[in-house]
């Protein structure tokens, strides 16, 4: 097609913003406002031309729930709450993007949090290390089904960081993924996050322990076979056990 | 809803990263782009789908927002319908391919046509004050107009619905948006 012909493009931009092509059509003529600056202007002309059609479109009011997770997927005040994050809807990639982009943006901004709070972004250990006594935390002893103890977690009251301890081995079958639940008092169980590997490993945690924990009695382990969607439940637990506050 | 200049200070707060504002701008806009993305998805989880991804996109583009180049409900309503119109159209695609329609079995149900797209044409051109110029417009070109904007239908969809040969449909909306184009341009 000759897309100089200027009657051919306000042909195509106005079949466009009608809505009457098909979607191979659609991709095609978008390519083309991409690349043709007249191509753009028909198409804004017939936007503008066209668009006021639809103030005869009875409104609607949109689901309850819709603006927190638009909130949420543009980081606002929802996407700060784990818990709300974690029953918010949305694609399952989304919530275990957040945990791996907020990591890498902790590495980043390690040195700056803990001028402010030092306990925040340190294990456990070595804040004992440096105290040279138990800081107020919260703690974890997940056992198995025959009640022997397999992981210890443990995270400061304000930190951020929740270090895990693997007792035993655990028997990750391939293609399973290990979550770490948090099994509040009232209310569903929320993902933490996929166990890392090791015996002794971090887990970076959405927010404080104190706001995670605080109305959470326990915690479990299941096998999953993807990262579980936002609001999601959990498969059968292989692990479970009581968090308890240390102080 | 908010006048266009409240929407562009709303919309240049955004730009600028502010949440009040765009709560705002969720506020004053989306039951109007709801409306639109329902019209068209017939399926409330889709406009849903439709409604968040826009202004997610909003949030994300606000600085691309021209208030010169066109208004800002034309803006937001170009977005959520381009977004509605893909996923019609992927769910189109999908259920032409799938040989069992199981899944996509809801599409089938009949579209909520209250008011008809026939109807929504007609309180629109009286609201832009161009009845008399549309009037010209015979019966069929404006029901196959209305159907292609307010219901996203193709043009075979169209054909299909009126049962017209697609040829005449496709002559039908091309003299239509020619005619529309000289009434709308008239108006001040």
């Amino acid at each position: 097609m000759n897309y100089d012909r200027p009657d051919l493009l306000d042909r195509l931009a106005a079949e466009y913003v009608l809505g009457s092509m098909t979607l191979r059509a659609r991709r095609r003529f978008e390519r083309l406002r991409v690349a043709l600056p007249s191509a753009e202007a028909a198409a804004r002309d017939w936007e503008r031309r066209l668009m006021p059609l639809s103030d005869a479109v009875p409104v609607e009011a949109p689901p309850a729930g819709t603006w927190q997770s638009i909130d949420r997927r543009t980081g606002g005040a929802a996407a700060r709450d784990p818990r709300s994050a974690a029953r918010a809807a949305g694609p399952s990639w989304m919530a275990w993007l957040k945990p791996a982009l907020g990591f890498a943006f902790g590495v980043v901004a390690t040195i700056g949090l803990l001028r402010v709070d030092p306990g925040a972004l340190l294990p456990i250990d070595a804040i004992v290390q440096q105290r040279g006594t138990l800081p107020p935390s919260y703690v974890g002893l997940l056992t198995d089904a025959q009640n022997n103890p397999v992981l210890l977690l443990s995270s400061t009251r304000q930190g951020r960081l929740l270090s895990i301890k693997r007792l035993v081995p655990v028997d990750v079958p391939a293609g399973a993924v290990p979550v770490l639940w948090a099994l509040p008092r009232d209310g569903a169980p929320f993902a933490l996050g996929a166990l890392p590997a090791g015996d002794h490993a971090v887990l970076m945690l959405a927010d404080t322990s104190e706001k995670l924990f605080a109305n959470v009695p326990r915690l479990a382990v299941s096998l999953e076979r993807a990262a579980p969607a936002p609001g999601a439940a959990p498969a059968a637990f292989l692990l479970s056990g009581h968090c308890v506050k240390l102080w | 809803m908010a006048d266009v200049a409240a929407l562009q200070t709303m919309l240049s707060r955004v730009a600028l990263g502010d949440r009040t504002a765009f709560r705002a701008l969720y506020d004053a806009t989306s039951p109007s782009l709801f409306g639109v993305a329902l019209r068209i998805l017939k399926r409330r989880e889709r406009a849903e789908d439709v409604l968040q991804d826009t202004f997610v996109s909003v949030w994300q583009r606000a600085g691309s927002y021209s208030a010169a180049a066109s208004q800002p409900m034309t803006w937001l309503t170009a977005i959520v319908r381009n977004r509605a119109l893909d996923l019609l159209r992927g769910d189109t695609l999908r259920a032409t391919e799938s040989i069992h329609n199981e899944e996509t079995g809801d599409m089938d149900e009949p579209p909520d046509e209250r008011p008809d797209p026939l109807g929504l044409l007609e309180q629109a051109t009286d609201a832009l004050a161009i009845r008399g110029c549309m009037d010209e417009i015979k019966g069929p070109q404006r029901q196959c107009l209305a159907l292609a904007y307010y219901h996203g239908l193709s043009h075979a969809e169209v054909a299909q619905r009126i049962a017209s040969p697609i040829g005449s449909v496709k002559v039908w909306i091309r003299r239509g948006l020619d005619r529309l184009k000289r009434c709308l341009d008239k108006t001040p």
